[in-house]
């Protein structure tokens, strides 16, 4: 045990975590150089696509050291994505030092800060690493500068490396080796291990990443798993070599894997303690939680006929990831689909582009939304997914939302562009420090509602790209919130109806009648669109009444023909949906989903 | 063998072109002047199917009528003479384009009795024309016209709205240019099927309201000139209207040869086969049923198309002609598409001018 070293990387997106990883497997020989392709541990298309990692798979090398003695690295990895901040505290529990990766060039960014935070709570031992210097704007003074004044940690003698010319690369395995304390435990204390990880394999069914941190696990053994309170006998226990690679047995300290012919996920939660279930561990490991979704969209197949496909697809992702929950939903623009919940929207972008990579499903997505609490002044609370499920406004006593703290990472002369922005999105002022006279740190409180539309788009482009943020959810508080109707001749249009803070109402009820006015086809009559508010009308438009349609030939008797034409455009009448004498066409709901049907 | 007793009218197609427009996706083809004579020997094949019919109105259509030479025209008219009966013919129409149209022509169809030319006029502006892609321009149209007038023929002119580049003041020009000389006025607007060539410059969609201004100027400023919109294409003095284009407003027998031609007879509707090639097919084997396209309007459909058809003329239908179900959507509409009165319903100049969607709330009742 003492010659074992768990340890992870924590960095920001682009820091050059994966090229790290790569470059130490290639130093301890754990994979021959020429087998390398780049990156060789993003496993996702969509991480080798934008370039980031949000989760490496965990590797097993081997090293000699300088001292001559012989030890076992295992790199574990953890999300570099707030999203999924419960499974990076679970990462971390299985470690007991991190890497703490920062571009020399670019320096301390948001998540950087957030995820060195989080590995300082676990009490890991952290080694600062300078990357990329090889880089012409490399400036690793000041990296070394903002870790410590900006994370708080000593970084005098952070090693100074280039992933990419493997420079400095030996440093740091001597220092994990020397600085990174072996784990801790006792062999022959009832078995506890952590679920770290879990991935579904069609043949084997739920591989469990797992930390031994008491005990030993065998092939054979029966297993509790407790937060479940389910038993199943092991069949295979083994390492990452990398690649899953059977061992006799994983004791107190290792890394390994265990499979046990477990059908779901949910029966193998990330933070669940496994123990023996003849000799049971007293209490289970501390930190487990259930994950709750907290970002919301409707999936819908691009042929309405694939909704069987899209169902099996996600059935069978949901075996591979737990996170995600989904429920059946219909729309009068979309058809059949399904009402999906995700831990934040990178994971949102991860599960479709999975859908469409791994299970070749073309899906149309709607804009994302949060959960509502609602309290009715009969005392009653309850869930509010969508505008119709809130209750007339005489019964609602308070309207909460959920909140998020903000931080946002910049060069100083964007400061007051993005100080206006989150103060457009309702943001509340927490904060603001400088971490070097040309960086700054903004701290906000806002409403996640409003940090899911399109927050990020909006702040790479008004920063040029050069602001880092990270947020954590902070709870639910009430917010002056009411629900916009839209009536189109005077009847209610259910499926535009939308939440918004009471100040934003006009600006985007005006925006929404606007957008219809211009996408519903002049008819017969004209047609009035008003948004209200309960019974008050807050905008109004006309939609022109039809002055002519077409006067073509009618040739030669040929009335077959006329007919063919006018029912290719009654076809077109058709696709569209009534709200009473209207008929609104299905690009009116796309634009109101705000529907992204582009390719990635 | 067909013979029909009652009243016919009778339509032959001639598929024959100098140069196929722009806009235009009506069968026709150009170069092929020497497939005239085959095709007049098909036309007779088939004219034999009707032989002693009686027929009260005559139109040849085309393409252009007016490609055919004179000796051409001799045998088209002796098939016509040899085998109908036309002691009652009360109006023959020859569609006729300013640039093939000539003085030995208009004398052939005066000393065979024919009453009236319709000009492909459609615009007295010469970018306008070239838009199109005719190959007249307007001193070419206003030369035919006067032409015609001189022979005192019935003289329809054919004008087409929402050019591109058009604007309203060249198109009062070119009402006004006509009605020097007409006295039947047929209005389109231009609408583009994907496969002319004309679409792939201009994008023209179905719904589009372009027309709107033009229409509406001829709503206005013809019925001041003493042309009443008898349809909703057409516009002509009391009287003049055209007898032949009636019959299909009001759902009568229209015999009609020639490929691609469309006929109606009693309750039935058949098109004759698309290319010319596969016209001289059938005319080979006489015309059997598989080369034909037949449609049978059952009662019901029939009863539909009726209320359609006669909708779209100033007479509008008869109240006791409509089904319950069609009666029952028309009240459902904005009362000022119509003009109602105890008797029948018609449309109102407004309706005129949205017909297309009036229609498709009858077509699948």
């Amino acid at each position: 045990m003492k010659n074992i070293r768990n340890f992870c990387i924590i960095a920001h997106i682009d820091h050059g975590k994966s090229t790290l990883a790569d470059r130490l497997l290639e130093a301890t020989g754990t994979i021959a150089k020429r087998e390398m392709k780049a990156q060789i541990l993003d496993s996702l298309a969509l991480e080798r696509e934008r370039g980031i990692t949000i989760k490496l798979v965990p590797v097993r090398m081997d090293y000699t050291a300088k001292d001559g003695q012989k030890y076992i690295l295992n790199l574990i990895d953890t999300p570099g994505h707030v999203d999924f901040a419960y499974e990076v505290s679970r990462s971390l529990a299985a470690c007991e030092g991190a890497l703490l990766v920062v571009d020399a060039s670019q320096g301390v960014e948001a998540q950087t800060v957030a995820n060195a935070y989080q590995a300082i709570e676990q009490n890991l031992e952290i080694l600062p690493v300078i990357n990329k210097i090889d880089l012409p704007s490399a400036r690793p003074d000041n990296a070394k500068q903002e870790i410590s004044e900006v994370v708080g940690l000593d970084a005098s003698d952070a090693v100074l490396t280039s992933a990419k010319t493997g420079e400095g690369v030996n440093e740091i395995l001597e220092k994990i080796v020397n600085e990174i304390p072996a784990p801790e435990g006792n062999i022959n204390s009832p078995l506890q291990a952590l679920i770290f990880d879990s991935v579904y394999d069609n043949y084997r069914g739920v591989i469990c990443y797992v930390r031994v941190i008491n005990g030993k696990i065998k092939a054979g053994q029966n297993i509790l798993f407790m937060a479940n309170n389910i038993t199943y006998p092991v069949n295979e226990v083994g390492v990452f070599k990398p690649g899953f690679t059977p061992v006799n047995e994983l004791s107190a300290g290792e890394v390994g894997y265990i499979t046990a012919s477990i059908k779901t996920l949910a029966e193998a939660q990330v933070g669940d303690t496994i123990t023996d279930a003849d000799n049971p561990a007293k209490n289970p490991l501390p930190g487990y939680k259930k994950v709750k979704s907290v970002v919301f969209c409707g999936f819908y197949p691009v042929e309405r006929d694939n909704y069987p496909q899209l169902r099996d697809a996600l059935e069978k992702l949901c075996l591979n990831d737990s996170a995600v929950t989904y429920e059946p939903e219909t729309s009068e623009a979309l058809g059949f689909g399904f009402r999906c919940g995700f831990l934040g929207l990178l994971h949102m972008d991860v599960v479709r582009e999975r859908l469409r990579e791994e299970y070749g499903v073309e899906l149309v997505a709607t804009a994302p939304n949060v959960i509502y609490e609602v309290v009715k002044t009969s005392g009653e609370i309850i869930e509010a997914h969508r505008p119709s499920d809130f209750p007339d406004p005489s019964e609602i006593e308070e309207i909460r939302e959920p909140y998020i703290k903000l931080s946002v990472f910049m060069p100083s002369e964007y400061t007051g562009r993005v100080m206006q922005l989150v103060q457009d999105k309702r943001g509340t002022y927490k904060s603001m420090d400088y971490i070097t006279p040309e960086r700054v740190r903004l701290i906000y409180e806002m409403p996640l509602s409003e940090f899911i539309v399109d927050f990020h788009d909006k702040l790479k482009s008004q920063t040029r790209g050069y602001a880092s943020l990270d947020y954590e959810l902070t709870g639910l508080k009430a917010s002056e919130l009411v629900r916009v109707d839209i009536l189109v001749n005077g009847e209610a249009a259910d499926a535009f109806s939308f939440i918004c803070h009471k100040d934003a109402a006009y600006n985007r009820g005006h925006a929404v009648v606007t957008k219809l006015k211009e996408l519903i086809p002049s008819q017969l009559f004209e047609i009035p669109i008003q948004a209200s508010i309960g019974r008050r009308v807050i905008v109004r438009v006309n939609v022109r009444a039809l002055r002519k349609d077409v006067l073509a030939k009618c040739y030669g008797g040929d009335i077959t023909r006329k007919r063919k034409l006018l029912e290719k455009q009654k076809e077109g009448k058709k696709r569209m949906k009534q709200i009473g004498k209207v008929s609104i066409p299905q690009e009116a709901f796309l634009a109101f989903m705000n529907v992204d049907t582009s390719e990635k | 063998m067909l013979i029909l007793a009652k009243n016919n009218g009778l339509y032959i197609h001639v598929p024959f072109c100098e140069k196929k427009c722009g806009y235009c996706s009506f069968y026709s083809i150009t170069n092929k002047t020497d497939k005239i004579n085959s095709w007049l020997e098909a036309l007779e094949l088939e004219a034999k199917k009707f032989n002693g019919s009686k027929i009260t109105t005559i139109y040849i259509g085309g393409g252009t009528p007016t490609v055919l030479n004179i000796s051409q025209w001799q045998k088209l008219f002796d098939i016509i003479k040899n085998n109908f009966d036309i002691e009652n013919l009360i109006e023959a129409t020859v569609e006729a384009n300013p640039n093939s149209l000539t003085e030995e022509h208009l004398k052939f169809f005066r000393d065979n009795n024919f009453s009236r030319i319709s000009l492909g006029v459609q615009s007295l502006n010469d970018n306008e024309l070239k838009i199109l892609g005719r190959l007249h321009n307007s001193s070419k149209a206003l030369k035919a016209m006067e032409l015609v007038k001189n022979f005192d023929f019935n003289l329809s002119c054919d004008l087409i709205f929402a050019i591109p580049e058009q604007n309203l003041m060249s198109w009062a020009k070119s009402l006004k240019g006509v009605l020097n000389f007409a006295n039947h006025i047929s209005t389109y607007q231009l609408t583009l099927e994907p496969d002319v060539p004309m679409s792939k410059k201009y994008n023209y969609d179905d719904f589009n309201e372009n027309g709107y201004k033009f229409y509406r100027y001829a709503q206005y400023y013809l019925p001041k000139k003493n042309f009443i919109q008898y349809e909703i294409s057409n516009f002509a003095p009391e009287g003049n209207e055209c007898k032949h284009n009636i019959l299909y407003w009001t759902q009568e027998n229209v015999i009609a040869l020639g490929a691609a031609a469309v006929g109606y007879i009693d309750g039935v509707r058949y098109k004759n086969p698309e290319t010319l090639e596969k016209y001289f097919e059938a005319a080979k084997n006489n015309f059997p049923d598989e080369f034909i396209e037949y449609e049978i309007l059952t009662p019901h459909e029939k009863q539909i198309e009726l209320a359609i058809l006669k909708l779209r003329t100033k007479w509008g239908i008869k109240k006791s002609e409509l089904l319950p179900e069609v009666e029952a959507v028309l009240n459902s509409m904005p009362s000022d598409l119509f003009i109602n009165t105890p008797e029948k319903i018609s449309l109102s100049k407004r309706g005129m001018r949205l017909g297309n969607s009036i229609w498709c709330e009858l077509i699948d009742l």
